[in-house]
């Protein structure tokens, strides 16, 4: 196929992806205060997609990061953000602030 | 403080500086004018400076997902106009420079537009705290350094090359740099729910660590993931197949027509 084939064949996914209805995943919480997570760990349930709104009350940007759970996002001073997880087999999840990683750490634990 | 700054910027700068080195090498064998380079950089830093003072905006867009879907589209185009540039290097050798050189410079500004935003942002956290700031900035220059040279390196070994393993080095790192791009893209568009989420296929942890030195490298280098998921997977495959398989397919349709004609 050509290259122009390609783009339409591409459009049309990206198309379906944003018409697709954004299911009611279940959503935890996450705040980050003075480089800290709270809460540092929790649990989630597995096979799910999980909702995690993010705030940051400190003033500097923080990044939200995983390897485990394959994300990594920037959030800045004063905003909240969404990250999507998640379906996750059972087992612990490590994270950490990467512009933190002394201190901001934590785990979700998939059950 | 230092060391995780040297990483975090090392990695940003390194992808750019192997992509930007590759190219050059590339137009350099093709006996093209290399001042593209100086249009990408300027495009690129300015590009970099726009998009990290508008981010706070662009966070909140599409229900706080607004990075996800721009920063994957900076992907997705990258790796487009790396695949025009790549088909039409293919079928006309010496021939639609000004085009091939708009491609490359499209491709490199907007990879500089993406890194240059990402260390801006991780900079930005320390203005304000006169402790840390020194050694974030030292580490920072430190990473940069050490990325450029990379660059450096990786250009004169492959102008060194004779041109036809020269071109297939070049080749195999730039398909190996798209389909990074592009497993980073789906990996965004999945993180913010417009892609379906999948289970890992696999996980190659125990042999290489995702945040070990090696796999940071390698994850910059060709976008290795220690867990990736099928679609991470097919959107990989589909780098590759962009840049190594469609370019001699389109040359091979363009032969037949022409013979055909």
């Amino acid at each position: 196929m050509n290259n122009k084939s390609w783009k339409i064949i591409f459009l049309m996914m990206l198309w379906l992806a944003c018409i697709s209805p954004v299911s009611a995943a279940p959503e935890f919480k996450i705040e980050i205060k003075n480089h800290l997570f709270y809460p540092a760990e929790f649990t989630v349930p597995i096979d799910t997609k999980i909702k995690l709104r993010i705030f940051n009350r400190d003033p500097t940007p923080e990044e939200f990061e995983s390897y485990e759970l394959n994300r990594e996002k920037v959030i800045l001073g004063n905003s909240q953000t969404v990250i999507f997880i998640g379906p996750l087999t059972p087992g612990e999840y490590p994270y950490f602030g990467e512009f933190n990683p002394k201190t901001a750490q934590g785990k979700i634990i998939a059950k | 403080m230092l060391l995780s700054s040297v990483v975090i910027i090392l990695r940003e700068v390194l992808e750019g500086s192997l992509l930007m080195s590759v190219l050059l090498a590339l137009s350099w064998h093709r006996g093209m004018n290399l001042r593209w380079s100086w249009v990408a950089l300027l495009f690129g830093f300015l590009g970099a400076f726009l998009y990290a003072s508008e981010f706070e905006k662009v966070s909140m867009w599409f229900d706080y997902v607004g990075q996800e879907i721009v920063n994957a589209s900076l992907h997705i185009v990258i790796v487009l106009f790396l695949t025009g540039f790549a088909v039409l290097d293919q079928i006309v050798e010496k021939g639609y420079t000004k085009t091939k050189i708009i491609f490359m410079t499209v491709a490199a500004s907007l990879t500089i537009v993406r890194e240059g935003s990402e260390i801006l942002l991780y900079l930005s956290g320390f203005l304000n705290n006169n402790d840390v700031l020194p050694s974030a900035i030292l580490g920072g220059i430190i990473g940069a350094g050490i990325g450029l040279s990379v660059g450096a390196l990786l250009y004169y070994l492959l102008t060194y090359l004779i041109p036809t393993y020269a071109r297939k080095v070049a080749y195999i790192m730039l398909a190996l740099f798209a389909a990074g791009m592009l497993s980073h893209a789906v990996t965004m568009l999945t993180q913010a729910d417009w892609l379906p989420s999948y289970h890992v296929l696999w996980d190659t942890s125990s042999w290489l660590k995702e945040n070990s030195l090696l796999g940071q490298l390698l994850y910059a280098i060709m976008g290795y993931e220690a867990t990736p998921t099928a679609i991470q997977l097919a959107a990989y495959i589909t780098g590759i197949l962009l840049l190594l398989v469609l370019p001699k397919l389109v040359n091979k349709l363009v032969g037949l027509y022409a013979k055909n004609k």
